[in-house]
C-alpha cells in the first residue's frame, strides 16, 4: 500500500481496448510539489496514462486516488476540479478562436445570463501570456490561434494551463514543437509551479529535458512499470539503458 | 566586436483594404456594398428603367429576406458546429402545413405556430439524435429528412394548398407594417441581434465554434460537444419553423411544394457569407449578408428582365467563387 500522504496515486491500473491491453497493472504516485518523469519509448502507454488521469478515458480496472481518497473521474471537469490540468500533446486548441477565447475554451468568464465578460477575459489573457510564457512574439491575446507557429500555439496551450493550475500539471510531450529558449522557458516553468506547490507530470521522450527538472522517474514499458527512481540514485545513462532495453 | 543590431520586423503594416479583407465578413462585406453603390447608382441615373429604389422593390426585398434569413442563420449555427441539415426546407413546408390546418380547425395562431415551433425543434433533435448515437453523416441523415418530410406533407395534408386564416393581429404582427418597415424585416433584425449575441457574446457560441472547430480539443478541455451539437441541431429546426410562418403570415397559403430547394439557398446564403464547410468559421453578419446579396443579385436580375436561368447560374457561379474564396483564407490561416 503508498502512503496516503501522496497528491496522485495510480492502483493496478489496466485499460484494453479490445484485443489491445494499453496498460497492465500500473501503479505509481506523484508526491506534493514534485515533479515526476513519466519515461517510456513509443506506444508504451504514456499517453493512455495522461488520459486516464486526466478523465477522458476510464481504466478497465484500477482506480485512482487524490490524497488518499479513492476516486473515479468520468469526464474532463471531474479531474479539472480535482485541480488537475493538462497540455496536451497535440495542444487541444481551435485554430479558428482567437487566443482568449482559447484560453477560456469551456470555463469562460460569464455573467449571470451566461454572456462573456469579454474585457476581463483579455485582460487575464494578456497578463497570463506575458507571465507565465515570454514566447516569441504574440503581441495580442485577440489573433488566432491558427496564425500562430507551433511553438506560439504550444506556449498558448501552456499559458492555459499555468493559469488553471491547481495542484498538478499533466504535460504531454510538451517540447515537440518548441524551440531551444522556449524548451527552456517552459521547464523553468514548470520548476518555479513546482515552488509554488504544484506537481508536474511530465510525459517525453527526451531524456535530458526530463533530467533537468524532475524529481523523480517512472519508466514505462509495454504498457506497465519498469523502473521508478529518484533522480539522485541514477544517472541519464542508466535512465536510457532501460528504457531502450525494456 | 559585434554591434547588436534590432531585426526589422518581418510584418509589413497592411492595408486598408486587406484589413478589411481579413475580418471574418470582410470580404461578402466588400462586394456587398460595392454592389449597393453600383445599384444605386445606376437607379439614380437610370430611374424610369432600373427601379431599385422605387419603394415597391424596397419592400419586395424587404419581405422577401426574411425568410431564407431565418432558414439561414439556423443553418449556419449548425454548420459552424460542424454539421449539415438539408432537411429545413421540408420542415419549413411541414410545420407550416400544420400550423395552416390547426389554425384551419379552429386553433389560436398564437397556439398553433409556437406548436409549429417545438414540432421543428423536435425534428430537429430527431436529426441529432440519430446523427451522434449512430455516427453518422448529418448530409445524410438529413437526406432522409428533407425526402420524409416531404413525403409527411404529402401523406397529411395531400397535394392541395392550405389556406392560412389567422386572427388578424397575429397577421399584423408578422406580415404588417410599422413605422413603414415591413414587420417580417424587423423580426429578422431581431433574430440577427439575438443570433450574434449568442454566438459572439455567448459562452454557448464560443462551444459552438470549439465544437465545430476541433471537437477533439473540445472535449478534452471539457466542452459536451454532443449537447452542443443537439442543440444547434434544435436551432435549425426551430428556424425552419420560424420562417415557415414567416412566409404563411405573409402569403395566406401554403404550398406543399413551396420548401424544396430553399435548404440548399440557405446553405448558399451561408458559404457565400464566409462560412465554412468543416464548421469552426464564419459569423451571423456574414450569413445576413450572404441573405442579403443572392436577395440582391436576383432582385436586380428581375428589374433587368433577365431570363430566370440566368438566376440560378449567378447564384451558382457566387458560390462556387465564395467557396474557393473562403478555402484560400484557410489555407493561408492554416500555413
Amino acid at each position: 500500500m503508498i502512503s496516503s500522504s501522496n497528491l496522485l496515486e495510480l492502483h493496478n491500473i489496466s485499460k484494453s481496448y479490445g484485443a489491445l491491453t494499453a496498460l497492465r497493472d500500473l501503479s505509481f504516485h506523484v508526491g506534493h510539489s514534485e515533479v515526476v518523469g513519466l519515461l517510456g519509448d513509443n506506444g508504451a502507454g504514456k499517453s493512455t496514462t495522461v488520459n486516464l488521469i486526466s478523465g477522458i478515458q476510464k481504466p478497465t480496472s484500477g482506480y485512482l486516488s487524490i490524497d488518499g481518497q479513492k476516486t473515479m473521474f468520468t469526464c474532463r471537469s471531474d479531474s479539472a476540479d480535482a485541480g488537475i490540468e493538462t497540455i496536451y500533446q497535440n495542444t487541444a486548441l481551435v485554430d479558428s478562436l482567437s487566443i482568449t477565447r482559447n484560453i477560456f475554451m469551456g470555463r469562460e468568464r460569464t455573467n449571470a445570463f451566461g454572456f462573456l465578460k469579454q474585457t476581463e477575459m483579455r485582460e487575464i489573457a494578456m497578463e497570463v501570456l506575458e507571465k507565465a510564457v515570454h514566447i516569441s512574439g504574440i503581441d495580442s491575446p485577440d489573433k488566432l490561434v491558427g496564425d500562430l507557429s507551433g511553438g506560439q500555439k504550444q506556449a498558448v496551450a501552456i499559458a492555459r494551463a499555468v493559469f488553471f493550475k491547481r495542484r498538478v500539471l499533466l504535460l504531454d510531450e510538451p517540447t515537440s514543437a518548441l524551440s531551444v529558449r522556449e524548451t527552456e522557458a517552459l521547464l523553468a516553468q514548470v520548476l518555479k509551479l513546482k515552488a509554488e506547490n504544484v506537481s508536474s507530470v511530465l510525459v517525453t521522450h527526451n531524456l535530458y529535458h526530463a533530467y533537468q527538472v524532475c524529481d523523480r522517474f517512472v519508466i514505462m514499458s509495454h504498457g506497465t512499470k519498469v523502473f521508478d527512481v529518484k533522480k539522485a540514485d541514477t544517472t541519464i545513462s542508466q535512465l536510457t539503458e532501460y528504457v531502450v532495453l525494456t | 566586436m559585434t554591434d547588436s543590431v534590432v531585426p526589422k520586423s518581418r510584418t509589413r503594416k497592411q492595408s486598408l483594404l486587406k484589413q478589411i479583407m481579413a475580418m471574418p465578413a470582410g470580404a461578402i462585406l466588400l462586394v456587398f456594398v460595392a454592389l449597393q453603390i453600383v445599384c444605386i447608382v445606376g437607379a439614380l441615373v437610370y430611374p424610369d428603367d432600373f427601379r431599385y429604389l422605387s419603394p415597391q422593390n424596397l419592400t419586395i426585398l424587404m419581405k422577401a429576406i426574411p425568410v431564407l434569413g431565418c432558414l439561414a442563420l439556423g443553418a449556419g449555427i449548425l454548420m459552424i458546429a460542424g454539421e449539415f441539415d438539408l432537411s429545413i426546407g421540408s420542415v419549413y413546408t411541414f410545420t407550416a402545413v400544420l400550423i395552416a390546418t390547426l389554425v384551419d380547425t379552429g386553433v389560436s395562431a398564437f397556439i398553433a405556430a409556437p406548436l409549429g415551433i417545438l414540432t421543428g425543434v423536435l425534428i430537429g433533435l430527431l436529426n441529432g439524435t440519430i446523427t451522434l448515437r449512430f455516427g453518422l453523416p448529418s448530409f445524410i441523415v438529413t437526406l432522409g429528412g428533407l425526402l420524409f418530410w416531404r413525403g409527411a406533407v404529402l401523406l397529411y395534408n395531400g397535394a392541395v394548398q392550405v389556406r392560412f386564416d389567422p386572427e388578424p393581429i397575429f397577421s399584423s404582427l408578422f406580415a404588417g407594417t410599422i413605422f413603414g418597415v415591413n414587420a417580417a424585416f424587423i423580426w429578422i433584425i431581431l433574430f440577427v441581434v439575438g443570433f450574434y449575441l449568442l454566438l459572439h457574446r455567448h459562452k454557448f457560441g464560443n462551444h459552438v465554434f470549439a465544437t465545430g472547430g476541433n471537437r477533439a480539443a473540445a472535449t478534452a478541455i471539457g466542452i459536451n460537444t454532443d449537447r452542443v451539437k443537439l442543440i444547434a441541431f434544435a436551432i435549425a429546426g426551430g428556424m425552419a419553423a420560424v420562417a415557415g410562418i414567416i412566409a404563411t403570415a405573409r402569403v395566406g397559403s401554403v404550398q406543399p411544394g413551396q420548401g424544396a430547394g430553399l435548404e440548399l439557398q440557405a446553405i448558399a446564403a451561408c458559404v457565400i457569407g464566409g462560412l465554412s464547410l468543416s464548421g469552426g468559421r464564419g459569423s451571423i453578419i456574414g450569413i445576413f449578408l450572404g441573405v442579403m446579396l443572392i436577395h440582391t443579385i436576383t432582385d436586380v436580375l428581375l428589374l433587368l428582365r433577365a431570363p430566370g436561368f440566368y438566376l440560378d447560374m449567378f447564384i451558382a457561379t457566387l458560390i462556387v467563387v465564395a467557396a474557393a474564396f473562403n478555402h484560400l483564407i484557410e489555407r493561408r490561416g492554416a500555413a
